[in-house]
């Protein structure tokens, strides 16, 4: 159970960044009035419907009984993180909503053995959204959608076919790419995750430790995760990559409802075809955004008071009506569906039929522990600049502890292989599982230095071309770079490397992951080269590069 | 949660204990009120018509009421239409939404935020009462009413009800447990394998006052007796053994009844096919159902109980004279016709005597479609405390909860 938490402890949700502070638009901030400042951490799934609605308290400047103006701080991050901060210290929030009550009962639960109390105690729906598997529709339809209802179980038999969509008469479509988050990390990966777990066991209900252990239920969840493309630990990572790239990089992600509501806007994507939500057969969870008051000393009654009439405002008609535009089916059960959650958006407000029960707290972690190990399984490259500018404001010294934790966090049967460039490119590390070479691994990574030039766009290319010259497809194959200034030694040029690197579906689909460390790393170079891959871009300096690190490490 | 006292007498908690010792007197007390309407509605009744008892404004005064969340929409309405009148205005109505056990617990603890206690029933006043008195030498309560009040029913989304009563003939504590021991769940119901298994749910009996009237109306159904429920009667193997049937099935258990049936409401039958509830519960989600996945039906069980939603206005030390003035007036807006009226819009049945119940634009009128009746089948006659002592226990035993 603890487990479950602690591999939570993930950097802010894309989206989000590593922003410390939320939304803000008080006209209270100017003024010398009293006022009483509530920090409100929530999933990021939500994150501009919140914003909106925060702002507009914020700047009509409530007031407590005793006449104090209350100040809210909206902070985005991963759901699981919501809890976990609390759990751990590291911040001391007065009001929390994740995605998930999962949360909340696995956080509780962890609570009470180490404190006898609760984070969280009576708990109301903001909004809900049921999960659903996103699909493009022309590929839905190919599996029967709008004919017949499609289960998890389709979604598993089409995983495991080595010929993808060719078995539903679609060769041209490729492989059958599966997406969704990593359930450590993630509400609507842990949900998948059960939901998998559910169908493999045959129930829709009580499902016992007895059922997680049974080698059918571990060999289907397996079956479903080598469909994976990667993990990741946002949720609205996945949907707005899915939705800027098209099927040729995700055939289908477990999604949020809200999410295929919001692919439609067209002035938000264009779209390849339209995406439309399934509501699997056998069950599915509801994302219900539960919101509470922390049970912690730090919640004076008068931040209570505050917290309260924020809920209440929140709950409000008007806000509950505004949450249904970003796609999210209101909390207030007086609102009636209406626009834009219908049909023309891609989804069924009469769906789910039926739902999966959300299971006791220690068979959900012996759902996780199964699935540590049947995951798709990573081949990574870990890329290090070691130039001389990394001495300065002890970039080396934390660049060798986010290297550690990354390491740390990886599977012991995933493979890596640890390079450093300066002016030129060496193999610290050959590949091998991490298992056995941990240790080893990270006395290397302690005893790197900083010295010489940068040779930022060799390095990407021969880690990519090592990757590529023996392509793996079983497994997530992927270069994670930390460069902290402009390349000035590589023989390549960028125009090549990107041409060489770029993503298709008919090639190794190796992903670049680039970190720009301080102050003069260069962004727009590094952005291009993950966006290249389909990977994805980081802002790191040595005061987040272990969070960013651990960040990345939830896409194996 | 309860522990042994001996082999053969279960012990339950002190809160267990006050909740069983109240049903009886609550229950009772319900059907009594109920068939003897007309009468004085009790020593301080509800003088005002319109809310308009003088209160002393000046400065504003914050009350707390402490309040089951079945009552939660209509309480919502009526802050905030009291705020508007005279003598509402510089009253301050917090609203603190509590089971009716913690509410009692939090004023025994020295809650100071609560100036009012309203529980679902009657029920937990006695050892409420007996408790404070103890340590305070006098009574807590300075002034009581019964505002509303409200039998069970069945409540099911109409279109699964038609199919279960296919089956089934109707809706009893008999035709439900059947229906939870179906393996393939509506596939072999209705031949409807999309609905996914038969999804019954009533709140916990060990937290809410609700799901410890289903209990003892599981009891009578399967003893078919209305009255004279005895030990021997709950301690029936065959009695055990169908209550831990179908308590296995039972899914959500909450601790609040407007929780679980709001629930039902945001989530449709994805959550419930039916649930066990209060009918002003169901009344006040009609509407809102419609809105969201279709209508609701409603099934009284042949067998039923009265739940009587008390106003306790509390005579705590923290409570200052304007505080206690302001819960009055309070107390008189409630009681008035419009409120009660309103009580009536949102499923109760008054506690006004005055306010009729049968009139055209009554919910038992417009909503008879939907399964409402006015008039109910029998009342049964509460057990004796220590049966639903062990009523209780033997339900925590067999569900491990």
């Amino acid at each position: 159970m603890v487990g479950v938490l602690a591999g939570m402890s993930v950097v802010a949700a894309a989206g989000c960044g590593s922003r410390e502070a939320g939304s803000g638009g008080s006209s209270a901030t100017a003024t010398r009035e009293p006022r009483v400042d509530v920090v409100f951490t929530y999933g990021s799934e939500k994150q501009g419907w919140i914003e909106e609605t925060t702002a507009k308290f914020n700047n009509a400047s409530h007031r407590t009984a005793a006449g104090k103006i209350i100040h809210v701080d909206a902070i985005p991050m991963g759901s699981g993180d919501c809890v976990d901060e609390i759990l751990t210290g590291k911040r001391q929030p007065h009001i929390i909503s994740p995605a998930s009550a999962a949360f909340i009962k696995l956080g509780n639960a962890e609570s009470r053995i180490k404190s006898g109390k609760e984070v969280v105690g009576s708990t109301r729906n903001l909004v809900l959204s049921p999960v659903v598997i996103a699909m493009w529709q022309p590929m839905a339809e190919a599996i029967g959608w709008g004919r017949r209802p499609i289960g998890w179980r389709d979604v598993v038999d089409l995983a495991r076919r080595p010929e993808g969509w060719a078995a539903y008469g679609h060769a041209e479509w490729g492989r059958f790419r599966f997406g969704h988050t990593h359930p450590r990390a993630s509400n609507s990966g842990l949900i998948s995750l059960l939901a998998e777990a559910y169908a493999g066991a045959g129930k829709i209900s009580a499902l016992t430790l007895d059922d997680v252990r049974k080698p059918a239920t571990r060999s289907f969840i397996q079956g479903v995760e080598q469909g994976v493309v990667h993990y990741g630990s946002s949720t609205g990572f996945f949907g707005r990559k899915m939705f800027q790239n098209g099927p040729g990089y995700l055939s289908a992600a477990v999604l949020y409802e809200s999410m295929v509501v919001e692919s439609r806007d067209p002035k938000a994507y264009q779209l390849a075809f339209p995406v439309v939500a399934i509501y699997p057969k056998e069950g599915t969870f509801w994302s219900d955004h539960p919101v509470g008051i922390v049970q912690r000393e730090w919640v004076t009654p008068e931040i209570k008071e505050a917290a309260d009439a924020y809920i209440e405002y929140l709950l409000a008609r008007p806000q509950q009506e505004r949450a249904m535009s970003y796609g999210f089916r209101p909390g207030d059960p007086s609102i009636p569906l209406g626009a834009p959650l219908d049909a023309s958006h891609g989804i069924d407000p009469k769906e789910p039929q039926t739902t999966l029960e959300v299971p006791e707290s220690d068979v959900m972690n012996a759902v996780l522990d199964a699935w540590e190990g049947v995951k798709k399984n990573a081949k990574v490259v870990l890329a290090v600049d070691v130039s001389g500018s990394m001495k300065d404001d002890g970039k080396i010294g934390a660049a060798r502890e986010g290297a550690q934790a990354f390491v740390a966090a990886l599977g012991d049967r995933d493979d890596l292989a640890l390079m450093t460039f300066n002016s030129r490119v060496s193999w610290a590390s050959p590949f091998a599982p991490v298992g056995p070479s941990r240790a080893a691994l990270q006395g290397t990574i302690r005893g790197l230095f900083a010295d010489g030039g940068t040779a930022l766009y060799d390095a990407v290319a021969e880690s990519f071309d090592t990757i590529a010259k023996t392509p793996e497809p079983s497994r997530i194959s992927a270069v994670v770079v930390l460069s902290d200034g402009a390349d000035r030694d590589s023989t390549m040029k960028l125009s090549t490397l990107l041409q060489r690197i770029r993503f298709d579906n008919e090639g190794p689909g190796i992903r670049v992951f680039t970190i720009g460390y301080g102050t003069d790393a260069k962004a727009d170079v590094l952005e291009k080269i993950a966006d290249a891959t389909q990977g994805r871009y980081y802002s790191g300096k040595p005061e987040n590069i272990r969070e960013v690190f651990k960040e990345i490490s939830t896409f194996f | 949660m309860a522990h042994m006292a001996s082999d053969q007498q279960p012990g339950l908690t002190f809160l267990g204990k006050i909740f069983v010792l109240l049903i009886v007197a609550a229950s009772g007390y319900g059907a009594w009120y109920y068939l003897h309407r007309g009468a004085s509605s009790g020593p301080s009744s509800g003088t005002a018509s319109d809310g308009s008892a003088p209160v002393d404004a000046a400065g504003g005064t914050t009350i707390g009421v402490s309040y089951g969340t079945e009552k939660q929409r209509w309480f919502e309405w009526a802050v905030e239409e009291f705020a508007k009148t005279r003598d509402g205005r510089g009253i301050r109505v917090q609203l603190l939404p509590m089971g009716s056990l913690e509410g009692a617990q939090a004023v025994l603890n020295g809650d100071q935020r609560i100036n009012v206690w309203s529980p679902a029933s009657s029920l937990y006043k006695g050892s409420f009462v007996a408790d404070w008195t103890l340590k305070h030498s006098k009574s807590p309560i300075l002034r009581e009413e019964t505002l509303a009040l409200t039998p069970m029913v069945f409540v099911f989304w109409d279109e699964r009800y038609q199919a279960f009563a296919k089956k089934y003939g109707t809706a009893s504590f008999r035709t439900i447990g059947q229906a939870l021991d179906e393996k393939s769940g509506w596939e072999a119901i209705a031949g409807k394998p999309e609905w996914g298994l038969f999804k019954f749910g009533h709140t916990n009996p060990a937290q809410s006052n609700s799901g410890l009237m289903t209990l003892v109306l599981m009891a009578f159904d399967y003893q078919q007796k209305c009255r004279g429920l005895e030990m021997k009667d709950i301690l029936d193997d065959g009695f055990q053994d169908w209550m831990r049937r179908i308590e296995r099935g039972v899914t959500g258990m909450s601790n609040s009844t407007g929780n679980m049936m709001r629930d039902m409401v945001l989530r449709g039958p994805s959550s419930f096919d039916a649930v066990f509830v209060y009918e002003s519960v169901v009344i006040d989600y009609l509407k809102n159902a419609e809105g969201r996945w279709g209508q609701l039906r409603a099934i009284y069980p042949k067998l039923n109980m009265w739940s009587d939603n008390p106003y306790y206005l509390l005579d705590t030390p923290w409570s200052t004279d304007a505080q206690k003035k302001a819960a009055g007036a309070f107390a008189d807006f409630l009681m008035s016709e419009r409120v009660q009226k309103q009580s009536l819009i949102h499923g109760f049945r008054p506690g006004n005597p005055a306010v009729s119940i049968k009139t055209p634009d009554s919910p038992f009128v417009q909503y008879s479609g939907a399964g409402l009746r006015v008039d109910l089948t029998t009342s049964c006659e509460p057990p004796e405390a220590p049966v639903i002592s062990n009523l209780l226990v033997g339900w925590q035993r067999s569900s491990a909860r």
